[in-house]
C-alpha cells in the first residue's frame, strides 16, 4: 500500500513537470526537436504512456478545455499578416499541445477591425489564417490536422472605434474542430 | 394569356418536380413570384407594343442631350392620369422617376390650368413654362387589369409626340409606371431610362443576413437568398439574368449563382480557403473570383457551364475583386504586393499587369464603368473610407463622397449613378448618387442593414 502511495506520487510528480515543459516552450529545442520526447530518456517514456493513458480517459470536452487554456488569440497589425513575436510562443504551445494529442484538429479563424472594406479583409482575415496555420505546420504538425477560415471584419469581439478594440480584433482565433 | 399560363406551369411543374438539394426550398416559392411576376410584365408589354396605336415619332428629335455638359434641366408637366384610381399614384411614380435624374425640371401640378380629361391645349402650358406634358387615361378592364394610354406633347411645337398603350395587372401599378417612365425618357433623350432597374444587396435584420432585392427607387423590397451564415456583395451578369455571390456555408466560402429565370442556385466554386467572386465577363460565360486554395489569394476564371478554371495571378500576396472591362480585355483587382492595396490593370491571360493607383495606401472595390472610361473604387483618406472615380490609365483621380464612410460602389448600368454603401446616419446603409457625385440620398430601408449594393444591367 506504501508503495503503491510513493509510486502514485511519484507520478504525479513527473506529470507535473512534464506539464510544465509543455508550456513553457524550451527555444534551443524548437523547431526540430518538436515531437521526439520519447527518445530523450527514461522519465519521458514514462510521462508519454502516462498520457496516453490520460488521453483516452479525457472527455472531448475536458481537451476542448486543454485546449482553452493553452490557445489565446494572437493579434496582427492593422493590415498586416505577419506574425509578431509576442504571437511566437502562443503558437508554440499550441503546436506542442496539438503533438501530444494526435488526434485533435483545429480550426484557424482570421479576423480583422472594422477598418477596411469587407472583400479585402476577409482576403485579409484569410492570410491572418494562414499565417498562423504555416507556423504551427513548421513547428512539425501536419497540415492536414488544421483548416483554415476568414471571417473579415464580419464578427468583431469589440465594438468601440479605438485603437484597444481595433488591436483584439486583428487576430486569429483556435478553435478544435475534431 | 396562353403564354402566361404555359410559363406559370413551367415554373410550378420547376418547383413541385425534381426538387434538387441544389434548389431553394422556402426562396423558390417567393423567387418564382417574383419572376412570374416579370414574366407576366414583360410579356404585356410585349403584346402591347404589338398594338401600339401609332408610332408618332417620325425623326428622332433629341428633346435633351444628356451627353452636353452645359445641361439646362428640362421642364416636364406631368398630369395625374385620369379614369380610375392608380391614375394619381402612377403619375407620382413617372414624376418621382425624372426627379432622380437630376435632368429635369417636373413642374408643380397644384400649377396646372388644364384638368386631366381635358384635351392638350399648348396655351395652358405655355405660361408654365413646360416645353413636354404628358397625359394619361385608364381604362380597367372587365378581369380587372388596367389598360393605360399615354401621350406626350411638345408644347413648342404643338404636337403630339408619343402616343402607347399598355396594360397590366391592377397590383404591378410600379413596374408599371416605370416602363412609362423608360419609354418617355428614351423619347426626349434618346438614351434608354434605368426606371426598371433593380439593385441587389446584403441586409442584416437581428443576425441573419440575406441578399434583397429592390427596384432601382428602392421600393418592392423582396428577400431573395436566405442562407449561408455570412453572404458577400453580389455581382449582375450583363443580361441582367444571373447574380453571382460568396456565401459561407459550413465554415467553408462557396461562389453561387442565381438564376432568375428558373429560380435556381447553382454552386459553382468550392475549395478550401476563402473564394470570394469578382464581375463576369461581359458574355456572361465565365465568372471570375479570387481563391487562397493553393495558399494567397490569386485571380482565377471558371467558365460557368464547363467549369473549366484558369488561373491568371500567381503572386504570393493578395489578389482580390477582378472586374472585367466591357469590352472584355481587361481586368481591374486589388493587390498588396506593394505590401498595401492597390488596383492593378491586366489582360484577360494574366499578362501585363500594371498598376494604376499611387494615392492613398487603401485603393479596394474596383468595378469598371459600362462605357469603360472610369474605374469606380473605394479609397482610404483621412482615416475614413470615401468613393472614387479614376481613368483606367491611372489619371483623373476624383472624390466623389466625404460624409462618414462610404465604400462598394457600383455603376448603373447607364454609367449616370453609382450605388454605395455608407454609414453616415450611423447605420450602414445603401446609397445612390450622380456619378459627379451630386444627389446622394439612401434608398434602403432603416431597419436593415443594408451593404454590399450592385445595380443590375
Amino acid at each position: 500500500m506504501k508503495r503503491l502511495v510513493i509510486f502514485a506520487f511519484l507520478a504525479l510528480f513527473i506529470f507535473a513537470c512534464a506539464q510544465k515543459e509543455v508550456t513553457i516552450p524550451d527555444e534551443s529545442k524548437r523547431p526540430h526537436d518538436a515531437g521526439k520526447k520519447e527518445s530523450t530518456g527514461k522519465e519521458d517514456v514514462t510521462t508519454i504512456d502516462k498520457e496516453n493513458i490520460r488521453d483516452n480517459a479525457l472527455s472531448e470536452e475536458d481537451i476542448r478545455r486543454e485546449m482553452e487554456s493553452i490557445s489565446s488569440d494572437i493579434h496582427f497589425a492593422y493590415n498586416r499578416y505577419e506574425i509578431t513575436e509576442e504571437s511566437q510562443p502562443i503558437l508554440r504551445k499550441i503546436s506542442d499541445w496539438m503533438l501530444k494529442r494526435t488526434k485533435v484538429s483545429i480550426l484557424v479563424e482570421g479576423h480583422c477591425d472594422e477598418r477596411g472594406t469587407s472583400e479585402y479583409n476577409l482576403a485579409l482575415g484569410d492570410q491572418r489564417a494562414q499565417a498562423a496555420k504555416n507556423y504551427i505546420v513548421s513547428l512539425g504538425v501536419p497540415a492536414s490536422r488544421i483548416e483554415t477560415v476568414s471571417f473579415g471584419k464580419e464578427q468583431p469581439l469589440c465594438m468601440e472605434k479605438t485603437e484597444e478594440c481595433w488591436a483584439k480584433n486583428r487576430r486569429a482565433h483556435f478553435v478544435m474542430s475534431k | 394569356m396562353k403564354i402566361i399560363q404555359i410559363i406559370k406551369k413551367r415554373l410550378s411543374g420547376k418547383q413541385s418536380g425534381k426538387q434538387s438539394g441544389k434548389q431553394f426550398e422556402k426562396q423558390s416559392k417567393r423567387l418564382s413570384q417574383i419572376v412570374t411576376e416579370a414574366v407576366l410584365l414583360t410579356v404585356m408589354l410585349c403584346l402591347v407594343m404589338l398594338c401600339m396605336l401609332c408610332p408618332v415619332r417620325g425623326e428622332a428629335k433629341v428633346y435633351l442631350d444628356i451627353t452636353s455638359p452645359g445641361l439646362r434641366k428640362f421642364p416636364i408637366a406631368i398630369q395625374d392620369f385620369s379614369g380610375a384610381g392608380e391614375g394619381v399614384g402612377i403619375s407620382e411614380i413617372i414624376r418621382s422617376d425624372f426627379n432622380f435624374t437630376g435632368l429635369f425640371l417636373v413642374l408643380d401640378k397644384g400649377a396646372f390650368i388644364e384638368t386631366s380629361d381635358s384635351p392638350f391645349n399648348a396655351d395652358n402650358w405655355k405660361p408654365l413654362g413646360a416645353d413636354l406634358v404628358v397625359k394619361g387615361t385608364i381604362e380597367v378592364a372587365p378581369d380587372g387589369s388596367l389598360g393605360v394610354t399615354v401621350s406626350g406633347y411638345d408644347v413648342v411645337e404643338m404636337k403630339n409626340i408619343l402616343k402607347k398603350r399598355y396594360s397590366s395587372r391592377r397590383d404591378l401599378v410600379r413596374p408599371l409606371a416605370h416602363k412609362i417612365a423608360d419609354d418617355l425618357f428614351e423619347v426626349i433623350t434618346g438614351q434608354r431610362g434605368l426606371f426598371s432597374t433593380k439593385i441587389v444587396f446584403v441586409g442584416q435584420e437581428g443576425h441573419g443576413r440575406a441578399i434583397y432585392l429592390m427596384d432601382y427607387d428602392g421600393q418592392r423590397l423582396k428577400k431573395i437568398v436566405g442562407r449561408g451564415s455570412i453572404t458577400m456583395k453580389p455581382r449582375w451578369s450583363s443580361d441582367g439574368k444571373t447574380i453571382a455571390y460568396s456565401s459561407l456555408r459550413n465554415m467553408k466560402w462557396n461562389i453561387y449563382t442565381l438564376d432568375f429565370d428558373s429560380a435556381t442556385e447553382h454552386l459553382v466554386y468550392s475549395s478550401a480557403g476563402t473564394n470570394l467572386v469578382g464581375g463576369f465577363t461581359p458574355d456572361g460565360q465565365y465568372l471570375l473570383f479570387s481563391s487562397s486554395s493553393k495558399g494567397s489569394p490569386d485571380i482565377y476564371m471558371i467558365h460557368l457551364r464547363t467549369k473549366v478554371l484558369s488561373r491568371l495571378t500567381y503572386e504570393p500576396n493578395i489578389d482580390v475583386s477582378p472586374s472585367v472591362s466591357p469590352d472584355g480585355k481587361q481586368i481591374v483587382y486589388v493587390s498588396d504586393r506593394s505590401s498595401v492595396p492597390q488596383l492593378y490593370i491586366m489582360g484577360m491571360d494574366g499578362n501585363d499587369s500594371r498598376r494604376i493607383t499611387f494615392e492613398g495606401n487603401y485603393n479596394t472595390t474596383p468595378e469598371w464603368s459600362p462605357a469603360g472610361d472610369s474605374i469606380v473604387f473605394t479609397s482610404r483618406t483621412g482615416g475614413l473610407f470615401q468613393v472614387f472615380t479614376i481613368k483606367p490609365d491611372g489619371s483623373a483621380m476624383a472624390q466623389l463622397t466625404s460624409a462618414g464612410n462610404n465604400e462598394e460602389p457600383s455603376f448603373s448600368p447607364d454609367g449616370r449613378y453609382i450605388t454605395f454603401t455608407s454609414d453616415r446616419d450611423g447605420t450602414k446603409g445603401v446609397y445612390v448618387m450622380n456619378v459627379n457625385g451630386e444627389g446622394q440620398h439612401k434608398i434602403s430601408p432603416r431597419n436593415i442593414r443594408a451593404f454590399g449594393p450592385s445595380w443590375s444591367r
